[in-house]
């Protein structure tokens, strides 16, 4: 009996008796979950465009926020080692086409992934070497995003909204909107969209896959420099910044590989759910950590019921 | 094809075989300078690394014998640990696992490889008692020491006023975390305070909210945190952002890295950590490193007045002085692991000691015996002042007549679950 109080009653009494701290966990959960949104977005526009399964997604975050205060500590300006990193992000981009995918054009899917599993162990092996394996501080201030908090006094309790957290929502958004008007406003969004539906076909209409390759890693470098940023403000960058990344997966079995919205969706989905688990039933029933394997579950419901996740495209062959 | 053969297998047995056709002591250190944990690695095994750098230029070595320190990198993943373990066995006098879940793994292995396990402040709390850890060492203080002098800090000497607390054990979700549970679970049932555990994967080190908003929902007089690596500077972002008073915040050694801290600088005012080593820049130790290490390029440290860093070369020092001793002993340079097992088993750190290797006040004086593998030396509090850690506290000491009886019984616990375990009956 007790049990099932803690199940189904205590839980929903907690939320009507501290609204404010309700509104607490969903707003944690809505940040976390716009950033689990952004990683994922990084691996379905690469999958879209070109089938590969893009395991070097997390470490291209670290890779990206590691540049960025490397060249700053260089003494480098802080904007200016934006444009910069966002430069090597963009030779990152090319040379991954040229030395790693175009040799590979036609190979099995899995041979295309085993190469991004190669490209992290490299970019592991190289950053560490350049920049080391110390934690760094993110170049926030210097990039003048604000720092402070907004302090909330909702039913007479707390709600504090972190500066830095609405700069991070505010620009996922913002990035998340202009990605779609590019892939549905410009001729090189649609040529994207077209590789992703029948490969055979756009290349047969002169699309080159070549260049979208080269265009939707830097796209991905983009991504992972703004994720790096805004999870390198809240506890440093450093190569633990990789294992984040592992989130966005249970991410993309929910939403679907190939969906944009699916990953956005899937990502607030399950930034807030894992929390509002985490904190009214994982901590008092389970004795907590269940952020580990809640959004695995919560995937994994979902597939048997929708094998292609929520947004994912059905797939029909025939036999 | 034939020359990369010969050159595969000149380099195969340059990797494996050093330790093996050099002459002199081999001691590896199985080291995490890759991976989530780096940051906390890195300053330590500099520190390791340039003690015994400083030994073999100075001195030519321990006893006239050099050291042959090498590292193996486990990424602190407890399969690569062993793995290190196994390749490095044959020829080395000790295994440092640097990680309490490496510890665990290989501790089984100790009494037939009889290789002695040098764990400084970390690994299984009970390896203290000798009688049952014949080749386990863990000074110059254990996690459970760590635990017992946090509570008493918290109770500032009054452990009747926990009763009706509430303290919260923030800890990493790894035996490393969990380690201090036993001795805090049975010091919340003596003094009467409440003792909430949270958690925390590895997945989530950097993005704690969810722990901070249960700590905000608990709402703890302090929390403790069991952290190591990114965890740390992930619990101290979180804990300024929630506005949790920092000087209700306290840390276990490892979690007193002034890099993690200046992740926060001035907001992180107040925090405190447990300590067994302080920084002394003004060492004599640090002329000897500069003259023979720093000035000739050989040391990579970035920070040589850090926590970590100093600790780092406590800890070589006690490995270095633990083979002196075996030297002595034995009256050979050239030293097995079995002969440096005696060395560890008398290490006499005095204050006298520490003056001659000029290191006084870098850690506090200790003495190892038969029975007692720890040496239970005590602590400081450290505490962040917004730019580094400051000495916050006196010697502190654990509960020795609290904690030696949980040492006794989980001790033969473990024996008892590895049995047939050899036990020497006749330390006293």
């Amino acid at each position: 009996m007790e049990l099932l109080n803690k199940i189904f009653v205590a839980p929903f009494a907690d939320m009507i008796a501290a609204p404010d701290f309700l509104m607490q966990v969903l707003w944690e959960g809505l940040v976390s979950g716009v950033l689990y949104s952004l990683i994922a977005l990084g691996f379905v526009l690469i999958f879209r465009s070109s089938r590969i399964f893009n395991f070097a997604q997390g470490i291209m975050v670290v890779f990206a926020a590691l540049t960025l205060v490397g060249l700053h500590e260089m003494g480098v300006p802080a904007w200016i080692s934006v444009a910069l990193t966002l430069g090597v992000m963009f030779l990152l981009a090319v040379t991954i086409e040229r030395v790693v995918l175009r040799p590979l054009v036609g190979q099995p899917d899995i041979i295309l992934f085993m190469a991004t599993i190669g490209i992290t162990l490299f970019l592991i092996g190289f950053g560490e070497i350049i920049f080391g394996g110390e934690n760094k501080v993110m170049i926030t201030s210097e990039l003048g995003i604000p720092t402070g908090d907004i302090v909330l006094e909702p039913f007479g309790g707390l709600l504090i909204l972190q500066h830095i957290d609405i700069t991070a929502v505010l620009v996922a958004a913002t990035l998340v909107v202009s990605l779609l008007l590019f892939l549905n406003k410009t001729r090189m969004g649609r040529a994207i969209r077209a590789l992703g539906d029948d490969h055979q076909a756009a290349l047969s209409v002169g699309i080159s896959l070549q260049t979208i390759w080269v265009l939707v890693w830097f796209i991905a470098g983009i991504i992972a420099l703004v994720t790096g940023i805004a999870w390198g403000s809240r506890a440093g960058v450093s190569f633990a910044l990789e294992v984040i990344a592992y989130k966005a997966l249970p991410v993309l079995m929910l939403g679907g590989l190939e969906s944009i919205t699916g990953a956005i969706i899937g990502g607030l989905m399950i930034g807030m759910l894992e929390k509002l688990f985490e904190i009214y039933w994982g901590a008092p029933l389970l004795g907590g950590n269940t952020e580990s394997w809640f959004a695995y579950v919560l995937a994994l419901v979902v597939l048997l019921f929708r094998p292609q996740g929520l947004f994912g495209e059905k797939i029909i062959e025939r036999v | 094809m034939k020359t990369f053969r010969t050159l595969a297998l000149a380099t195969a047995v340059s990797l494996v075989g050093v330790g093996a056709m050099a002459e002199g002591i081999f001691a590896p250190n199985l080291t995490y300078r890759t991976g989530p944990f780096a940051a906390t690695g890195i300053p330590l095994m500099d520190g390791q690394k340039d003690y015994m750098t400083m030994l073999n230029e100075r001195d030519g070595g321990i006893g006239g014998v050099p050291i042959m320190f090498e590292e193996c990198e486990t990424g602190y993943s407890t399969e690569k640990g062993v793995e290190c373990y196994e390749r490095t066995k044959a020829n080395a006098v000790v295994t440092q696992p640097w990680s309490t879940g490496i510890t665990l793994q290989v501790l089984p292995k100790t009494n037939t490889d009889m290789i002695p396990i040098l764990a400084p402040g970390y690994g299984f709390s009970p390896m203290a008692n000798g009688k049952v850890f014949q080749w386990a060492f863990n000074p110059p203080a254990s996690y459970w020491d760590a635990a017992s002098m946090i509570v008493q800090d918290i109770a500032a000497g009054d452990l009747g006023s926990l009763n009706g607390k509430k303290i919260a054990l923030l800890h990493l979700d790894h035996p490393f975390g969990k380690e201090p549970i036993p001795v805090l679970e049975a010091m919340a049932a003596e003094y009467g305070f409440e003792l909430v555990l949270i958690p925390v994967g590895l997945k989530e080190m950097q993005n704690q909210s969810a722990q901070w908003l249960q700590i905000r929902k608990e709402r703890p007089d302090n929390v403790v945190m069991w952290g190591w690596g990114a965890m740390n500077a992930g619990a101290i972002t979180e804990a300024v952002k929630t506005k949790y008073p920092m000087d209700q915040f306290i840390g276990v050694w490892w979690s007193g890295h002034d890099a993690d801290l200046k992740q926060v600088g001035e907001a992180g005012k107040g925090y405190k950590s447990i300590s067994w080593s302080m920084p002394q820049p003004d060492a004599p130790l640090l002329a000897d490193l500069k003259t023979h290490v720093y000035d000739k390029g050989m040391s990579e440290a970035e920070d040589t007045n850090a926590v970590f860093y100093q600790r780092g070369l406590v800890i070589s020092m006690i490995l270095a002085e633990a083979i002196a001793k075996a030297q002595e002993i034995h009256g050979t340079g050239e030293i097995n692991a079995a002969q440096l097992r005696d060395g560890l088993e008398n290490l006499d750190i005095s204050e006298a000691r520490l003056e001659e290797l000029g290191m006084s006040g870098m850690v506090p004086p200790f003495s190892t015996s038969c029975d007692n593998h720890t040496g239970h030396s005590g602590a400081w509090m450290l505490e962040w002042d917004g730019e580094k850690f400051v000495q916050a506290s006196d010697l502190l000491m654990a509960d020795a007549a609290f904690i030696a009886p949980l040492e006794a019984e989980k001790s033969a616990e473990y024996a008892e679950a590895n049995a047939p375990w050899p036990v020497n009956e006749s330390c006293n």
